[in-house]
């Protein structure tokens, strides 16, 4: 059983896809309130990780307990989930893939929307498909964090973005992140400036963790910044 | 109740594209059938053929179409969206169902105005045989149901092999096919083995529901329900199953 202030227990996770074992019995325990960094190279299972969290493959083995339930309907609409993939419906314009995903959760915010949509730079009347990839990327954030959902998961939110929208993905995060209330795992593979978001971190290899603690510690431990341990890791 | 409006108002904004693209082909091939007829080039039969192929080709479009809805989710990557909504199964199923259902509906309504519009000769001649205005409306709104309860079953079987494919990493057209075979010979031996328990259930006169005797004395048409209620509860249960399925068993792809 979880303590009250556990968001996420991992436990033995395992996830085998037709041509590669993914995760290879992940363990993982995260408090509530902190920001978590998943890092590892492509194709490290860190996705697969998410996915699994949130519902959208099922794991081959081994155990998932969000606020110490099991997944489900309710542990889904506590999770604001955002995917590396273009998940938006293309024909549908930035204020009605708002007001459809507003419609599913209770936890929606609406007056954040317009501050949301203002500081990302989007004009709600505009087409998904006429947004470029950073704008989509912007319009997925605002998706998540227009909810007051008690655990965030951002699958590579900064993969492909230009730095511009890569600045104004991390100032959102760091502006609406509510940490008496949120937790938040992000999953990246190129840690760089984004490194001060993190509270902890873990690193994920070939569907195993090659090494997790508290930035800080490991900053402390290693004499190192978290990027170029990232890079020495992964070297 | 909002929800599930919601779902199904965006499967049918998806379809909007489609749907338009198809009433107006409708609408052109009679405009031009007309055209044709009445400058001498074309036989007045021309008009029934006009007619008649939209009707044809509805059914085949329908069940292509409820198997690319769901298709395309998966395709373009918003089966992410889908799949992370806390909604049950059945509502996504349901919606899906329910687009294809008001499809339907909307590109018979368009072939019947073609018809009214460039036809209106030839359906008053129709007209002139058949017993009343009345009695004709009557039969189309209860051939219109008989044709969304066919075409719901026909949509329900897709919808559980596209499921059940997406549940296997691999050949996954293969399982989809086979589910589609398997699944329908399953129903179909349900029903003959839950006829007995139906056989109390009196015969469905169909010479009166469509008062056959109003168009020709003498007319006995009667519908045996009893092997087709196993049918349709193993139909039910593929609905149910396929939801269950899609909401905990199902994933994106790898």
């Amino acid at each position: 059983m979880t303590t009250t202030n556990q968001v996420l227990v991992v436990r033995n996770l395992r996830k085998k896809y037709p041509k590669v074992e993914a995760l290879k019995g992940i363990d993982l325990t995260m408090p509530q309130g902190e920001i978590w960094g998943l890092l590892g190279p492509n194709g490290s299972g860190k996705s697969t990780l998410l996915k699994c969290i949130v519902g959208l493959v099922n794991p081959d083995g081994g155990d998932i307990e969000i606020f110490g339930h099991s997944r489900s309907r309710h542990t889904k609409a506590q999770i604001a989930f955002v995917p590396e993939v273009e998940n938006l419906y293309r024909w549908m314009t930035i204020r009605q893939a708002i007001d459809f995903t507003s419609t599913f959760y209770d936890d929606w915010e609406e007056e954040r929307v317009p501050g949301l949509l203002a500081f990302m730079g989007l004009d709600p009347s505009k087409k998904v498909s006429s947004l470029s990839k950073g704008m989509r990327a912007r319009l997925k954030l605002i998706l998540a964090l227009a909810r007051k959902a008690p655990l965030l998961l951002l699958d590579e939110p900064f993969s492909g973005i230009d730095p511009a929208s890569r600045d104004r993905i991390v100032e959102g995060i760091v502006r609406q992140f509510k940490s008496e209330e949120q937790t938040m795992i992000i999953s990246t593979h190129a840690v760089g400036d984004t490194e001060q978001l993190f509270d902890a971190v873990v690193f994920l290899d070939e569907g195993t963790i090659n090494l997790q603690g508290y930035a800080e510690d490991l900053r402390h431990q290693y004499g190192k910044s978290i990027n170029d341990l990232f890079k020495e890791v992964f070297a | 109740m909002k929800r599930f409006l919601r779902l199904l108002r965006k499967d049918l904004q998806a379809s909007l594209l489609p749907m338009g693209f198809l009433s107006g082909i409708t609408l052109i091939l009679m405009f031009f059938t007309r055209f044709k007829i009445s400058t001498g080039g074309w036989p007045i039969e021309a008009a029934f053929a006009s007619i008649v192929m939209p009707l044809v080709f509805l059914p085949l479009w329908l069940l292509w179409q409820s198997f690319q809805t769901l298709r395309t989710e998966w395709r373009e990557d918003t089966v992410y969206t889908l799949l992370v909504l806390p909604v049950p199964g059945w509502q996504v199923m349901l919606a899906k169902l329910l687009a294809i259902w008001i499809e339907y509906t909307v590109l018979l309504g368009v072939t019947a105005i073609g018809t009214l519009l460039f036809f209106a000769p030839l359906v008053q001649e129709a007209m002139e045989i058949l017993p009343s205005v009345v009695w004709a409306l009557r039969n189309g709104l209860l051939l219109y149901l008989i044709g969304l309860a066919l075409l719901a079953s026909v949509v329900i079987f897709v919808q559980l092999a596209f499921v059940i494919s997406k549940m296997v990493g691999r050949v996954q057209g293969l399982v989809a096919i086979w589910t589609l075979i398997l699944s329908g010979w399953l129903v179909e031996k349900l029903g003959v083995l839950l006829e007995p328990l139906f056989r109390w259930m009196p015969k469905l006169p169909l010479h009166k529901l469509f008062r056959l005797d109003e168009l020709r004395q003498g007319i006995v048409a009667e519908w045996n329900l009893a092997p087709e209620m196993g049918t349709w509860l193993g139909i039910l249960a593929i609905l149910v199953l396929t939801s269950y399925l899609f909401e905990h068993y199902v994933e994106v792809n790898g």
